[in-house]
């Protein structure tokens, strides 16, 4: 049996247990990550993960690729090398198989309720951060079939997809808070961006500027190591190298500054008749009222019509924009290969295909940039212009213009192309053709698709929940004869901004506004002589739970008020509690955590 | 501010000299009758309605003998004003009293009624002012007696 003595020795602890506690108690004081360390560690994560999975994308399209044509290599020189009717035919099968994928995902994931959106975008900005896993993979095997059969559209859209979709799912399954959660779906965009076009700068940028509209460090600092870290590995699968690597040019004349300077005016002002061409085609698809493969199917036939006299448009143009400029193109091929590229785009894009248009615009903008450096170098030749240099610096303004972000196109033609010499030239045109454009459109690529989507979003929010959902029961009152004195201490004693007025059967009467009251409220000579009801508002605005959220919202807009009175209905008028517009705030913010916490808080 | 503007309504009050009433209710008609000339007022009965039912509910009395019939209500285009005196005490429920507002104001000026009752309920709570005020043969008489306090 054990001695008190031994028992004592035995609750003790030994000196090296004790000591190495302490230190675990100091490094775990020292190194705790918080959220912000944290972030960078799961965005490094990201970074490496969403360049693996971009890859396996590019794998798989390479192979569906090669099952439909039976060549290797690019898209443009297999479609060089194809019989007449299987450049009809490849574009067309694949885009109904697009289509079909589309169509039938798409009933698949209706039957399911869904509470995570499709688009990284949305995710990000007004969504809680979680991407759907099933419509991203529709999404995804959709993109698929429209690149690997040469539809003319951008493959960065997918791959930003999946990265996005990768980061999501880390954040879902860590359950980490939405804005953590929207921040490294951020940063799965950019690794995303900076894996398919080997520039890590602008794919952190193309998120901080276009998506998130903000280059602030907090948000910056996970979204450049996301995406260092993707290009890192990409390099690491394909090697290093600027994807249209650009020996350095210069200007031969002072002179020639006067052109350089104003063709970012030229493309700025050309930006939006690219935007309305892609929306009319769009626009074109949504009146057709047929199902979604044979829309698509529209777009495969024409991208293969054209195909069969000009297989370059296929593809999301990267194989175009580097002939471009490694070869001597004559003004006229360049143009009518920009009209055969732009109706291709125009029309895929048009059709609902999953994919990007920043590639096609960038080629876009190439082609615009190269045949007005061919102009100058036509109408003056002593300046001795180089269109190429044109073309480069015309590639970022009108990506500046169309994107209205115009540091990330800065930096995206400088990672493109590693010419240090045409920044400056490219700084100054981007700016002007963002302003040159914005003289006649308020609206850009990607901002677009976003504010429709937001809108979309904030509808759903509203109607997902009723005025019920965010009632706070028992509101403060008084009766309507309560005296000045008994008003003038509720104020004191509550922090609202106004009282309402209820009657024996707590029917609403009215709210007393502490704006009316406060330069009274040291008046004691009002105590006896004023009550609730003299000074009260009788028609202060008021819900019932029979009315939206919307109603709601739009009557909350008509009155300064905080909080708002609910009746039962709008006939009898008892008062059953308030909604306040802080709750409806958060909740319109997806956050539903916070919102919980406030409601229980009211409680 | 407030009392230039204060004094603002009573000069242009409606002034009714050793008004002839016996009982609240005679002093409150003889005052709306004297204030139903006035093209602020739109509706005369609403305006009536709501003064009793206000008085109904709590009627508003200072000490010394003031009572401040009024309402808020629609019926009224701006702030109207009716001032009475009355020699003998004319019983507002318990309460005697000799000087008498009746004050009219629309439901959109809770802030202008306030500044108004506030600076009567200043000003008379002592009974000195008020037995000044009932000697008052009119309204410039009255207000002099007002700004003398």
């Amino acid at each position: 049996m054990a001695t008190t003595e031994e028992v004592k020795k035995r609750k003790r602890l030994s000196p090296v247990l004790r000591r190495l506690l302490i230190l675990k108690l100091w490094l775990v004081e020292r190194f705790r990550l918080k959220e912000r360390q944290a972030t960078l560690i799961w965005a490094t994560f990201i970074g490496f993960c969403g360049a693996i999975v971009s890859e396996g994308f590019r794998k798989a399209s390479e192979v569906l690729h090669y099952l439909g044509t039976g060549t290797t290599g690019g898209l443009i020189e297999g479609f060089r090398h194809l019989p007449l009717w299987q450049r009809l035919a490849v574009p067309t099968v694949g885009s109904l198989l697009a289509g079909l994928t589309l169509w039938i995902g798409n009933r698949l994931i209706a039957s399911v309720r869904q509470k995570s959106t499709t688009d990284y975008m949305e995710a990000i900005v007004v969504g809680n951060g979680l991407i759907s896993i099933r419509a991203s993979v529709v999404k995804v095997v959709s993109a698929l079939f429209s690149i690997s059969s040469g539809a003319s559209i951008g493959s960065e859209g997918p791959l930003v997809q999946l990265s996005s979709l990768f980061a999501s799912l880390v954040g879902r399954f860590r359950n980490l808070p939405v804005p953590q959660r929207r921040h490294l779906v951020a940063c799965g965009a950019a690794a995303g961006i900076a894996s398919a076009y080997n520039a890590p700068i602008a794919g952190a940028f193309f998120v901080a500027e276009i998506v998130l509209g903000t280059v602030v460090v907090e948000s910056l600092g996970p979204l450049i190591l996301a995406s260092v870290i993707a290009t890192f590995t990409t390099r690491a699968m394909h090697g290093e190298g600027a994807l249209y690597r650009s020996p350095d040019l210069d200007l031969h004349s002072r002179w020639e500054l006067i052109p350089m300077l104003l063709i970012g005016l030229v493309l700025g002002f050309l930006a939006p008749v690219y935007m309305r061409l892609l929306r009319s085609v769009e626009l074109l698809f949504t009146k057709l009222e047929i199902p979604v493969p044979f829309k698509l199917g529209i777009g495969g036939v024409v991208v293969g019509t054209i195909a069969i006299f000009y297989p370059e448009v296929c593809g999301n143009g990267k194989g175009l924009l580097e002939s471009l400029f490694h070869q001597n193109w004559f003004w006229d091929e360049i143009l009518l290969l920009l009209v055969v590229k732009l109706a291709a785009t125009a029309v895929t894009f048009g059709s609902g295909a999953v994919g990007g248009v920043f590639t096609p615009t960038l080629f876009t903008g190439a082609a615009l940039g190269t045949l007005y450096g061919q102009a100058v170098l036509y109408f003056a030749p002593d300046l001795r212009a180089d269109p190429n240099m044109y073309g480069l610096v015309g590639m970022g303004a009108f990506l500046a213009a169309t994107t209205g972000a115009p540091l990330m196109a800065i930096l995206m033609v400088f990672e493109l192309t590693l010419s240090y010499s045409i920044v400056p030239f490219l700084m100054v045109a981007c700016v002007l053709a963002y302003y040159g454009n914005s003289i006649f459109e308020k609206r850009f690529l990607y901002g677009e698709s976003l504010e429709r989507k937001g809108a979309a979003f904030f509808n759903q929010q509203l109607a997902e929940i009723s005025i019920l959902d965010l009632i706070r029961r028992d509101p403060l009152t008084l009766p309507k004869n309560a005296t000045f004195a008994e008003i003038a201490q509720t104020f004191v004693q509550h922090r609202f901004q106004h009282v309402y007025v209820v009657d024996k059967e707590k029917r609403l009467l009215g709210a007393v506004s502490l704006h009316d009251v406060k330069s009274f409220l040291d008046r004691p000579e009002l105590q006896t002589v004023v009550i609730a009801a003299d000074i009260m508002n009788e028609n202060f605005p008021r819900v019932s739970p029979l009315q939206g959220l919307g109603e709601a919202l739009r009557t909350f807009s008509g009155v300064q008020a905080e909080r708002l009175p609910v009746v039962d209905n709008l006939t009898s008028q008892r008062l059953i509690g308030s909604i306040s517009k802080t709750d409806l705030i958060i909740h319109l913010a997806g956050d539903q955590g916070a919102l919980k916490t406030a409601l229980s808080g009211a409680s | 501010m407030i009392e230039s503007k204060a004094v603002d309504y009573l000069r242009k009050a409606e002034f009714i000299k050793n008004i002839e009433a016996v009982s609240d209710i005679q002093a409150i008609d003889a005052m709306l009758a004297a204030l139903g000339r006035r093209s602020e007022v739109t509706d005369a009965a609403e305006l009536r309605r709501a003064v009793i039912e206000r008085q109904k509910m709590d009627p508003p009395l200072l000490p010394g003998g003031t009572a401040i019939p009024h309402a808020r209500t629609d019926s009224v285009r701006s702030v109207v004003m009716a001032i009475a005196t009355s020699p003998s005490p004319i019983m507002f429920g318990e309460i005697p009293v000799r000087l008498m507002f009746l004050i009219g104001v629309p439901n959109a000026a809770a802030g202008e009624y306030l500044q108004i009752t506030s600076f009567l309920a200043r000003n008379l709570r002592g009974g000195h002012l008020v037995d000044r005020l009932v000697n008052a043969e009119n309204i410039q008489d009255f207000v002099a007696a007002f700004a003398g306090s």
